[in-house]
């Protein structure tokens, strides 16, 4: 017996892998989305999100989220620590193709109709997964405090601010206090990396979990 | 090889019923070509992070507003808006109008659209209205992009 075969043999015996796996693995995937690139879309979008993941985590063990340290920490990621400036770019690079990809594929999932009933709801996932990534790009573009950063924030945060009803306490919660400062790189770093990713996670698995019980809609 | 599978099953043509059943076994067919794509996306995000690296200005400074402020490509057309409407309607204000277009009723509008569009086919020609309407909505979203560069 092969050393896969032993391995599979001794999971099978606890977990039942015989009856669980083939639904999974067999689940056929419809002709018309294989061949056809623009499913491509929500898989690229996916795929970018893993790459920024670990690209992020590994821009988290260097990055300093203080007004005196991030910039610093930053140019050091770019000049000093092996890969950084390859890492850092790629994170950069991701994030952009991921924005476009999801804009892509929610363009195709409207002009297919595939937004139609049954799956209304996973439209309406789909349009808080935009927001979600977008805040991403938003908040993250604070982050290296250099002179863009700030004053593109500035002026992000001034627009969100005047929102009727909603802006002073969208600017309040973001800013945290009259003006960028420490509170709101922070507020921003905690956004970025804890209450986006989890809210993406969430929804990404609501997502699927409809794409796979629903089927993907055919026909154009 | 999965191409090859793919061919095999595009032969039969069944165009108005439903195909769950027919097409490829997510593993390995599917999966395989799956990996091909992600390959080819990770290996441009690559290259284009080898060629064009991100970049890092000077320090942050309060005291200094620097000039053009662009913000990430994809909020422009917010800020193309914000530009492009000068028009008080009653008491409300140009500039309230200004945010709340381009943020908070477009999303709703977006959150909404499976329930504005009732009309049930698929077929792109039996879609009219909704095509239409989503070209023009393209076009707005490119033309303020557009007007928020020209007219910084
Ligand atoms: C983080 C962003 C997103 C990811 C990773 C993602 C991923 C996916 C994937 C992998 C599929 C399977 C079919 C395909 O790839 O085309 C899918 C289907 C779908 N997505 Fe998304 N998606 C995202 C955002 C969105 C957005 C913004 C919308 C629309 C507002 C949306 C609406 C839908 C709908 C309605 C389906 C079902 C389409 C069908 O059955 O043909 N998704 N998504």
């Amino acid at each position: 017996m092969t050393l896969s075969k032993t391995i599979y043999k001794w999971l099978d015996d606890r977990f039942k892998l015989r009856e669980l796996l083939p639904p999974i693995v067999k689940h056929p995937a419809p002709e018309y989305a294989v061949s056809n690139p623009l499913y491509c879309l929500g898989g690229t979008a996916f795929l970018c999100f893993l790459i920024l993941a670990t690209t992020g985590i590994f821009l988290a063990m260097y990055y300093k989220p203080t007004p005196a340290e991030a910039y610093k920490s930053v140019e050091r990621i770019m000049l000093e620590v092996p890969m950084g400036s390859l890492i850092r770019s790629v994170h950069h690079w991701a994030a952009n193709t991921m924005i476009a990809a999801v804009m892509l594929h929610m363009i195709r999932v409207y002009f297919m109709g595939a937004y139609k009933r049954p799956r209304e709801l996973n439209w309406v996932v789909g349009v808080f997964l935009f927001l979600t990534t977008t805040t991403f790009g938003f908040s993250g573009y604070l982050l290296p405090w250099d002179q863009l950063a700030y004053w593109a924030t500035k002026i992000g945060t001034g627009i969100a601010g005047s929102i009727p009803v909603m802006g002073q306490y969208i600017s309040l919660i973001l800013i945290g206090g009259n003006d960028l400062g420490a509170e709101t790189l922070t507020r921003f770093y905690a956004i970025h990396v804890l209450i986006l990713p989890a809210a993406i996670i969430t929804l990404l698995l609501l997502h699927f979990l409809m794409v796979r019980i629903q089927g993907i809609s055919g026909r154009l | 090889m999965a191409m090859t599978n793919k061919e095999l099953h595009g032969t039969e043509e069944h165009e108005h019923e439903p195909v769950r059943i027919r097409g490829l076994p997510f593993f390995p067919h599917f999966l395989l070509r799956e990996v091909v794509v992600m390959c080819l996306v990770a290996g441009s995000l690559i290259l284009l992070a080898s060629v064009y690296p991100a970049g890092l200005l000077k320090p942050a400074d309060p005291f200094d507003t620097p000039s053009p402020i662009y913000p990430e490509w994809y909020f422009l057309y917010v800020f193309g808006f914000l530009k492009f409407w000068t028009y008080n309607i009653g008491p409300i204000e140009a500039k309230i109008i200004g945010v709340t277009v381009p943020m908070v009723l477009w999303y709703g509008l977006l959150i909404l659209v499976p329930f504005i569009d009732r009309n049930p086919s698929t077929d792109i020609r039996k879609r009219k209205i909704a095509v239409v309407l989503g070209i023009i909505a393209l076009l707005g979203i490119l033309y303020f992009t557009y007007y928020s560069i020209v007219y910084h």
